[in-house]
């Protein structure tokens, strides 16, 4: 198949027919940051980091999400750009713990967030509770921001089980069990992909929580 | 914003459970595994299952072997031992008993979860230092029909395709696998498929996993496959849509298998399996038609007293339909253990050397016989199976050396086992765990786990992959590698057969390189140095080239290139269930357990799935008056078992469904020792039993 000309940040990459912006950007050497997106889920368009400005586009779009067409023009950095991901990284800090995150220090640094502007972190997503309901892993899910990998891994993207299931409005809403049976009740066959793909360390093996408390739990 | 630990290092790796030989990264901190991730590309593609993310307690369990024991007379106690007196005192016995009473009175058991490199070394301690062809592995209880069947029709034993082409089947047939349970990555990726439109059609009596995502579902009666599939390749051929070009180009032996099946049409076959002749023409119908379809298949096809049969029918099938050889379509069996495939390849099996050169052949003993420098023996050797049968009769074995195997928990009717293992004059137990059979050993050789050794393994899909140590193992526990070069050279000096510096081996790399001068065809072109860069399949000559994915796509690898069709008629069970034992006992596998139950449940697994639940169907609980949740006793003619009954629709009537796991409650205690006469495999899926309330 033909490749389609798409230019990135003033540079001409050939893209393949049907990828995102955010891969043809990757695979030229463009970094755009993501919190949501995994490859292996499908997991994407949620957290509205990777947005890009596209000409003749009136606002910016998700990079994850949108799919390369020839002669397309992206511009994946800007003062504007700078200005909604730092607001996005913000509001994920001051709502979650991230003290475990992966990657958000980093992008936090690279934006010049500063959570605190916003006033003091909310109560709403850091009071949520802890289970503990198997023999395996823990949720803890004050450090959980909603991406969504967990659920697309548990059902769609890898295991076809959908244990995990997204409840309440607002502020209040997570990631749960459907009517928050324990996970063995819904279904959940533990096979941990949902541990694997996320990025909080919200959820976590009861080993490594055992060896972070020194083997006191 | 760290990470709650830091690990001290992350190894790259290979899980040691099933053989879909997921790679894995073992996250280490202060000498323990906290965390196990999975790695991108094949053969998982980012994903594991429970038991390789959650189930490696087994490594620092109290139950480890970590120093030799010796029982220095009969009928006294296991002891503490060196390792130079424990090796001394293995070999000096072995070759006390072979001059006694011949070589083919020992008996070599090698290890589907040892590496590629110790099971050739196994086979090559049988072959070279002790003279006989007496070596087997587990592959004996659960694919050997497969191997059987496949290699007779076919030319070769393996999946012939890979895991990356089941999204590429436009039909997929999976029958006699509870994948989701027991492959659970590759379960997950069938399901993948059936959702992004591949029609998914199951063939098993009982509502497993992929039962319920299934287009189709034949729920046929236990043990009746040859007739489900011998009457979709009839249909296919009577209704003029089977592959004339296919059949005509690469098949053989048409004539005899049509005879064969003139019986089987449609209305017949639904009468006896119990599936409605409609949907086995559907079925039948969309396989032949697809672009690419695949079969996919595991125990429930092969334990079975007509279990070679059984393969053969689905050969049939395939060859008629034309569905091998190209991307997607082929004859997939599911590898149960991490390195089944392999253990099978380095000729850990009676009737073959490494590369399935077969030993019936003088040209190939004469090749062996130049290559170790030892004279190899003229009589075939026996199956692990018929071994067992043949302790305490005249000219049977009567000294046997198990790596990595269970007997009292795998083979079947375990009184009958215990039994023999009594009258054995000497076995040897080599493992890295106290399993049920150790307490009779007279010698145990606390063995390194995977995660303490160097080595291969072979996956379901034969790809070969590097195996590297994590922790140092516990003890004195030394690899398998190493004990078996130690035995190795002892022995080759007691019998004088071979050289026994043969048996010198700096490490499992220099094994290997033994391996590809000894099968150049499948592994020539493999190396230790190539496998830290990628994962590479098997056949694969030379150092230029990957290796093979889609096997056949140019005729098959039998002596005339063609697939061979012979008839596969069905065959009553060896124990019809009637009177005191009205019930059928198929045996198998859940999700949270691992076989015998040495590695999982002594993990964080146990927990999961603490004891024995036997599935008895709505119809029959409430014919013999059990509940739900209630204990109830299962008899056979051979024993009894407590468990606890669990009522579900998941079992057709008149089967019950007894996992193997639990030792305490070892469902082999009831099975009947009835063989399939062309493998040797034990008939699991078939004992008669009945159901007490407890």
């Amino acid at each position: 198949m033909s490749r389609v000309p798409v230019v990135i940040n003033g540079v001409l990459v050939e893209a393949e027919p049907g990828e995102t912006i955010l891969n043809a950007a990757r695979r030229a050497g463009v970094e755009i940051p993501t919190i949501c997106h995994h490859e292996r889920t499908g997991t994407k368009g949620l957290c509205r980091l990777c947005v890009v400005e596209m000409a003749g586009r009136g606002r910016p779009e998700p990079a994850c999400a949108t799919e390369v067409a020839a002669g397309m023009v992206v511009n994946t950095e800007s003062e504007e750009l700078a200005a909604l991901r730092r607001t996005v990284l913000e509001l994920v800090a001051l709502e979650t713990n991230v003290e475990h995150d992966d990657g958000l220090a980093g992008w936090l640094e690279k934006y010049g967030a500063d959570p605190a502007r916003w006033g003091e972190p909310l109560a709403g997503r850091r009071a949520r509770q802890t289970i503990r309901d198997n023999a395996f892993y823990l949720r803890e899910y004050d450090k959980c921001y909603n991406c969504r990998r967990c659920l697309d891994a548990c059902g769609e993207g890898i295991q076809g089980v959908w244990a995990l299931a997204f409840a309440g409005r607002g502020a209040e809403a997570g990631v749960t069990t459907v009517f928050d049976l324990t996970l063995a009740e819904a279904g959940c066959v533990f096979c941990g992909n949902c541990v694997q793909v996320c990025p909080t360390g919200a959820l976590v093996p009861l080993e490594e929580i055992s060896l972070a408390a020194g083997g006191l739990l | 914003m760290t990470p709650r630990v830091q690990p001290d290092r992350v190894v790259s790796t290979v899980c040691p459970y099933c053989g879909v030989g997921c790679r894995v990264d073992l996250y280490v901190k202060d000498e323990k595994i906290y965390r196990v991730m999975a790695r991108e590309g094949p053969p998982n593609h980012g994903a594991l299952c429970v038991k390789g993310r959650f189930g490696l307690g087994f490594l620092r369990h109290p139950d480890r072997l970590t120093t030799p024991l010796v029982r220095r007379e009969k009928g006294g106690a296991l002891e503490p031992a060196s390792w130079e007196e424990a090796l001394d005192f293995v070999a000096e016995r072995l070759a006390q008993i072979a001059s006694e009473h011949g070589p083919d009175a020992l008996y070599f058991v090698s290890s589907a979860k040892a590496s590629n490199e110790e099971n050739y070394l196994m086979q090559k301690l049988a072959r070279a230092a002790a003279g006989t062809h007496n070596v087997d592995h587990c592959a004996r209880l659960c694919h050997s029909s497969s191997t059987a069947a496949l290699s007779r029709a076919l030319g070769s034993a393996a999946m012939s395709n890979t895991i990356e082409e089941i999204p590429l089947s436009s039909v997929i047939v999976v029958t006699g696998s509870n994948t989701v349970e027991t492959h659970p990555v590759i379960g997950a990726m069938i399901k993948k498929a059936t959702r992004n439109g591949t029609f998914l059609i199951v063939a098993d009596p009982r509502r497993v996993g992929l039962a319920e995502v299934a287009h189709l579902w034949l729920r046929l009666r236990p043990g009746t496959d040859p007739v489900l599939f011998g009457a979709m390749a009839r249909h296919l051929v009577a209704s003029g849509r089977y592959d004339t070009g296919f059949v005509a180009r690469y098949a053989e032996g048409f004539e005899e298998w049509w005879e064969s099946v003139q019986d089987y049409t449609l209305e017949y076959a639904g009468q006896v399996t119990g599936v409605p002749a409609g949907k086995i023409q559907e079925a039948a119908e969309r396989y032949a038609a697809a672009s690419a379809a695949a079969i996919y298949w595991a125990m429930g096809i092969t334990q079975h007293n007509h279990g070679t049969e059984n393969v053969q029918a689905l050969v049939n099938l395939a060859v008629l339909a034309g569905q091998l050889g190209k991307p997607g379509a082929g004859l997939n069996p599911l590898r149960g253990q991490n390195n089944v495939q392999g253990a099978g390849d380095m000729g850990a099996l009676p009737n073959v050397y490494p590369g399935y050169q077969p030993t019936a052949d003088a040209a190939v003993r004469r090749r062996w016989a130049e290559f170790w420098g030892a004279p190899q023996p003229e009589n075939p050797g026996v199956t692990m199976t018929e071994a067992f049968e043949s302790i305490g009769r005249p000219g049977g074995v009567r000294a046997v050396y198990l790596m990595g195997e269970d007997p009292i928990t795998s083979e079947p009717y375990q009184d009958h086992v215990r039994a023999a293992l009594e009258e054995l004059d000497f076995l040897v137990v080599q493992d890295i765990l106290k399993n049920e059979t150790y307490p009779y050993a007279d010698v145990v050789l606390p063995a390194a786990s995977f995660a303490e050794k160097h080595g291969t393994f072979t996956n379901t899909d034969r790809r070969v992959q590097l195996i590297r140590p994590v922790f140092k193992a516990p003890g004195e526990a030394e690899p398998d590698w190493w004990i078996l070069s130690e035995v190795g050279r002892r022995l080759s000096r007691l019998t004088g057969r071979g050289d026994p510096e043969g048996w010198e081996y700096t490490g499992p790399d220099e094994v290997w390189e033994e391996v590809r001068r000894g099968a150049p065809n499948l592994f020539g072109g493999i190396s230790h140095a190539r496998l830290e860069r990628e994962g590479l399949r098997w056949p694969c000559a030379s150092e230029d080239v990957p290796g093979v994915s889609v096997l056949f796509t140019g005729g098959f690898y039998t002596p005339s290139k063609k697939a061979r069709l012979l008839p596969a008629r069905w065959r009553p069970p060896a124990e019809e269930p009637s009177g005191e034992f009205p019930l059928i006992l198929s045996t198998g596998r859940v999700l949270y357990h691992w076989h015998g139950g040495v590695l999982s449940r002594r993990s964080a697994l146990r927990e999961a799935y603490p004891e024995l639940k036997v599935e008895v169907s709505p119809a029959d609980a409430a014919r013999y008056g059990v509940r739900d949740g209630q204990k109830v006793w299962l008899v056979s003619r051979r024993g009894r078992i407590q468990a606890t009954a669990w009522v579900t629709d998941r079992t057709p009537e008149g089967v019950v469904f007894a996992p193997i796991h639990f030792a305490e409650q070892p469902a082999n205690r009831l099975t009947k020792n009835a063989y399939d006469p062309t493998s040797k495999i034990p008939s699991y899926k078939q004992s008669a039993v009945r159901l007490e309330p407890a």
